[in-house]
């Protein structure tokens, strides 16, 4: 049994929808789990990937107003993943989140996997920035691109599987002194609450450091392409 | 010590002398002295602190006490305002490190309490867990203590994350803990955590070696000094007036203040993420739906710049050095604890740009010049009344924008309504135009034509079967029509008809003799006209008037029910153009008609005379009508009075005769029906004008 806890950070300019990507996820992934968790901006969301893989995605949603932006590296710090969010209606959203993924490159030196996710596809006639354009960027930075409507829950689900499953990958390299893994059959009768830090023995590798802070390749984002 | 034998009635005598055992008698304020050797132990303590000194920071110990009076003003002024009274744990600190080397246990009773709790609450761990796990906090504190003064308070933390991975270490790996479930092991880490910093908290939170207490008066001068800004100034959404949300927000500045009476890092952690989630809960009840990060972060500086809470910076230091830190890296703790954390870095680095204000107007604000009241503000710092004042102030500017926001609906209601009003004028005006009301024939008629139709029955017979077909296809309203015409036949003046409504009169004709009516039908049908033109195929007059008359029914039957052998019929007769103008439902109509009319009437008694016959039979109540309606005389009472001279008797010729004549109050028909659609269905009247 294998349990990987890692942190995922919601980066995004003011009103492209990170919160509402969040939710959406969360409420159609966990229907029980209602007003503790929706209202407030920290998730805690768990992922089976097959019976052996266990991934526990905690998500921090961030502040996306420009005055805030100095303070955002303390939120990313220690970060294992990035959803970089932006507006497809809004080219400024876009260049925005390229400022995000800057600082990113400049703050965070261990690999870290980088999505870019473009929002509100169910606006296409307003669309601002391509695809193509979209794809071509998040190439350059060694980050998966994925388009998706929070609001008609159009492929919001698929970026967080692809995330667990990307940040499974990364523990397999275990270049990464962050993210944390389990190996401990014993430790999935414990309660959910804590986090599973405590009990179990963390495999701690050295940190190599990679020329892109993006871990992996990128992922053709067929899947939200129909 | 003292305290804790007071609990027994009686105090021995021993216990009341001096702990040095000299056999004077001691006193409590004398930490158990007497006065003798407690002015040795101050020399001692006094010696000890000034090699300290020399060690260390030299001025950071002489300002010392300074700093403490200030801060202790600041939080004696803030318990004043908030219900928890926050114990004062630092004045401890200065007179518990003379006395470090002492065991720890016997000067921190709040670390017995603990222990004796979680021993309560968690006792199935044997006896050899306890013992170990006291091990362990022993030797983790003592090494704090040995190395208090060598080592900076960062070198500090480190041992301190050390020791709590070695004891996670322990805890998983030791025989001892092999019997204990993962739950306890969590607690048991947890709780060594809290324990030993309890011990330690006089030592570690914000010891004198580091310059945390100038940050904690720097941030809590600069929080003093942004006490303008307000929830507008950071947009976040907090309703000042609603009380459920007041009450919020004061329990979230409670929980946040309450970080400080706490002295576990765990617990101090707690504090952050109850505050936060006050917060959470306060912009649920603003706004309503999901709160996100770019409303969480706002509310968040608002809360800490309302709460300014006491040794802000101490706190958070002591927080970020001695909490696990696995919990402080993960988890919704971690998470909010970074919020704060941006919050007060933002409260640090906050500009007039980052309040989107211009840098005078923060000037002027900073330097006290301008001064806003708010009603958070009020509450803190001023008198009830004064904050009331305040209250009601901004719930007065709340109701004034409501009422603009009335007044500007109610002016567009109004104005809608005008509309409205106009719109329905015109329209009603624009489909009087289009259908204008004619008035039809009189009742007074109706028994006349009734006999009159009673004398004409020879006639149809000889078109029945022709017309028989359309019998059936033929509506009532057809044959009120005919009858209509019929009517016309005994009458052929056409100015008669204007006074009199044709409601009346048209029902009260189908129903007195509706099979009478169909033979009337008969007449009017294109049947008709071939029989007409069977009889006298030379006659132009008539059939041309024949054609008339059917026009005249073919336009009244397609405004209700459109009959297509009459359209067939009326496209077969072009000769007729000019009768759509008689026959526009226009008033004006009347007169015009008349004229084309007029020379075949004044044709027909030439020759063959049956009108006139026929007008000599109608004429007495031709009479009567005629001083009723005062109308205009036409050419047509001329040709009437003509015929009357001659008097044939009635014979088919005449119907026909009559007929064409009827053609002169073809006019009236149209308008009857025109007036009918009207008031049934308006819409097909027009159509049916578009038709013809």
């Amino acid at each position: 049994m294998k349990i990987i806890t890692g942190k995922v950070v919601v980066l995004g300019y003011q009103g492209v929808g990170k919160t509402s990507t969040i939710i959406r996820y969360i409420e159609n992934t966990f229907p029980q789990q209602t007003t503790p968790t929706i209202g407030a901006s920290f998730f805690n969301c768990k992922i089976d990937i097959d019976d052996n893989i266990k991934v526990t995605l905690q998500i921090w949603d961030t502040a996306g107003q420009e005055r805030f932006k100095a303070m955002t590296p303390m939120f990313y710090r220690n970060a294992n993943a990035a959803l970089l969010v932006f507006d497809i209606t809004s080219t400024n959203s876009f260049d925005s989140m390229k400022g995000w993924v800057q600082e990113l490159k400049r703050n965070v030196e261990e690999p870290m996997v980088l999505f870019v996710v473009g929002n509100k596809i169910d606006l296409p006639e307003q669309r601002e920035v391509s695809r193509t354009e979209a794809m071509q960027y998040s190439k350059s930075i060694g980050a998966s691109y994925y388009e998706c409507s929070a609001m008609t829950d159009q492929g919001v689900g698929v970026i967080f599987e692809k995330l667990a499953l990307e940040l499974v990958k990364l523990s397999g390299e275990a270049v990464n002194h962050t993210l944390k893994v389990y190996n401990d059959s014993e430790l999935m009768a414990k309660s959910t609450e804590l986090p599973p830090t405590d009990t179990a023995n963390e495999e701690i590798v050295n940190l190599s450091l990679n020329d892109s802070i993006a871990y992996g390749n990128p992922v053709p984002a067929g899947c939200c392409f129909n | 010590m003292y305290a804790t034998k007071q609990p027994s009635l009686r105090i021995k005598q021993a216990d009341l002398k001096c702990k040095n055992g000299c056999g004077y008698f001691g006193n409590a304020d004398w930490d158990g002295y007497c006065s003798k050797c407690y002015r040795n132990q101050m020399e001692k303590e006094r010696q000890k602190k000034s090699k300290q000194s020399q060690q260390g920071d030299h001025s950071k110990a002489t300002s010392f006490s300074k700093f403490e009076e200030k801060k202790r003003q600041q939080s004696d002024k803030k318990t004043k305002y908030f219900l928890p009274v926050f114990r004062k744990t630092s004045s401890l600190k200065e007179t518990g490190r003379p006395e470090k080397y002492i065991d720890i246990r016997q000067m921190n009773p709040d670390a017995d309490k603990l222990l004796a709790e979680f021993i309560s609450a968690y006792g199935e761990w044997g006896e050899a867990v306890r013992k170990d796990f006291l091990k362990c906090v022993q030797s983790f504190t003592s090494k704090i203590i040995h190395e208090l003064d060598l080592k900076s308070v960062e070198e500090l933390a480190d041992i301190a994350q050390n020791y709590y991975q070695l004891y996670n270490n322990r805890l998983n790996n030791n025989a001892v803990y092999q019997s204990v479930t993962p739950e306890v092991r969590d607690k048991l880490l947890d709780f060594f955590e809290r324990y030993s910093m309890v011990s330690l908290y006089t030592f570690l939170f914000c010891p004198p070696s580091t310059n945390d207490e100038e940050k904690d008066l720097s941030i809590q001068d600069r929080i003093r000094k942004l006490s303008w800004v307000n929830a507008h100034h950071l947009d976040c959404c907090i309703s000042e007036t609603s009380l459920e949300v007041r009450d919020l927000v004061y329990t979230a500045i409670n929980d946040l203040l309450g970080m400080d009476s706490m002295k576990a890092p765990q617990e101090k952690l707690a504090c952050v993420v109850r505050c936060c989630r006050s917060v959470v809960e306060v912009l649920q009840h603003c706004q309503g739906g999901p709160v996100s990060a770019d409303e969480f972060l706002p509310a968040l500086i608002f809360i800490v710049l309302k709460a300014n809470p006491a040794r802000l910076k101490s706190n958070m230091l002591y927080v970020t050095r001695f909490c696990y830190g696995a919990r402080l890296m993960q988890g919704e703790a971690g998470y909010y604890f970074t919020n704060l954390c941006c919050a007060v870095s933002f409260i640090e680095n906050l500009t007039a740009e980052s309040l989107n204000m211009p840098q005078q107007e923060f000037e002027a604000y900073m330097s006290g010049e301008v001064t806003c009241v708010s009603a958070w503000e009020s509450a803190l710092v001023a008198c009830e009344g004064m904050h009331q004042l305040c209250e009601h102030l901004s719930l007065l500017k709340g109701l004034s924008e409501r009422m603009t926001a009335v007044r500007d609906d109610t002016q567009k209601l109004k104005d809608d309504m005008h509309r409205l009003k106009e719109e329905i004028n015109d329209k009603v005006t624009s489909v009087l135009e289009r259908t204008p009301l004619v008035i039809q024939p009189r009742k007074t008629i109706l028994p006349l034509t009734m006999e009159f139709l009673k004398s004409l029955p020879p006639l149809p017979d000889k078109v029945e079967g022709a017309a028989s077909d359309e019998v059936d296809t033929a509506p009532k309203y057809y044959q009120q029509n005919i009858t209509m015409n019929q009517m016309g036949l005994s009458n052929p003046k056409p100015k008669l008809q204007l006074d009199i409504t044709p409601c009346v009169s048209l029902p009260s004709a189908s129903e007195v003799k509706p099979s009478l009516s169909t033979e009337f039908l008969t007449v009017a049908s294109p049947a008709v006209d071939k029989s007409l033109d069977s009889i006298t195929p030379d006659d132009n007059s008539y059939l041309g008037l024949s054609k008339i008359n059917y026009d005249i029914d073919f336009s009244d039957i397609s405004a209700e029910n459109s009959i297509i052998e009459d359209l067939g019929e009326s496209r077969r007769s072009p000769t007729m153009s000019f009768t759509p103008d008689p026959f526009s439902p226009m008033g004006t109509g009347c007169t015009i008609m008349q004229s084309p009319l007029v020379p075949s009437a004044a044709e027909m008694p030439r020759a063959e005379d049956p009108p006139a016959r026929k007008n000599d039979f109608v004429l007495p109540f031709l009479e009567e009508i005629e001083k009723e309606g005062t109308s205009e005389e036409t050419l047509l009472d001329k040709v009437e009075e003509t015929p009357t001279i001659c008097l044939p008797p009635p014979i088919k010729p005449t119907e026909y005769t009559g007929f064409s004549k009827q053609g002169s109050k073809i006019p009236s028909i149209p308008c009857n029906t025109g007036d009918f659609s009207s008031l049934n269905s308006t819409p097909n009247a027009g159509s049916s004008k578009d038709t013809n």
